[in-house]
């Protein structure tokens, strides 16, 4: 992963992406156990074009196909992993990016959302899998409540977050 | 060691660690996957038969 990092940093460098932030799996992986997973989720803010309202990823597209990776359906294959970017499609994401938290992986800098904002969007997402991996960060106390409920009170969440509990976490509080 | 005091350890290791035993597990499904021991399950095509029957 090292060198999809470096090759991320190196596109946002140059000003194709602005600021980003793994999401999905690979980024619940910076606080939970990990877990199977084919593909890095990188929410990119793009940059806006001058005299057009319309956000595209083809300029990364290109940037990338130029410097010799694969596109292959919706990803970009940098170095094994497949890479889904996506924009932020609501104001819970464009929070996530700005709100992401600062690491490293083998030596190199990158972002990742913030466990508030991974469990945030799993809930609003709402699929099997995004609520197993809600019910790990409440296990493993990877999540810090108070801040969480600010994410979900700024977002429109908490009736979701009253039927989760209700769902999976009734009983379990002391 | 029980499987919660595992995913305890687990969940501690630094990111970089993790994310090699992320690698590990993609290529272990990739694998999987590319060996054909994971098989779509084949349907039966009862109910077509049974229509076709039914117009014969």
């Amino acid at each position: 992963m090292k060198v999809t990092l470096e090759a991320i940093n190196r596109m946002q460098a140059d000003g194709v992406i602005g600021k980003y932030a793994i999401g999905g799996a690979v980024g619940a992986t910076l606080y939970l156990e990990p877990a199977a997973t084919l593909d890095i989720d990188i929410f990119v803010v793009l940059p806006v074009v001058p005299g057009s309202s319309l956000l595209t990823l083809a300029p990364l597209y290109d940037y990338l196909k130029g410097r010799g990776w694969k596109v292959r359906d919706e990803h970009v294959v940098i170095d094994d992993w497949p890479v889904q970017f996506l924009p932020p499609s609501d104001d819970l994401e464009e929070e996530a990016i700005a709100a992401a938290v600062e690491t490293t992986v083998q030596g190199v800098p990158t972002w990742i959302m913030s466990a508030e904002h991974l469990v945030a969007i799993a809930l609003r997402t709402g699929r099997s899998k995004d609520h197993i991996r809600i019910l790990q960060f409440i296990e493993q106390a990877a999540v810090d409540r108070r801040k969480l409920d600010d994410v979900l009170v700024r977002n429109g969440l908490v009736a979701k977050w009253k039927q989760f509990e209700h769902k999976y976490l009734e009983g379990t509080r002391e | 060691m029980s499987k919660q005091e595992m995913r305890r350890r687990l969940a501690a290791l630094g990111f970089s660690d993790k994310v090699k035993l992320l690698e590990k597990l993609r290529d272990r499904s990739l694998a999987l996957a590319a060996s054909g021991l994971r098989r779509r399950p084949v349907k039966e095509p009862q109910i077509q038969t049974e229509s076709k029957a039914a117009k014969d």
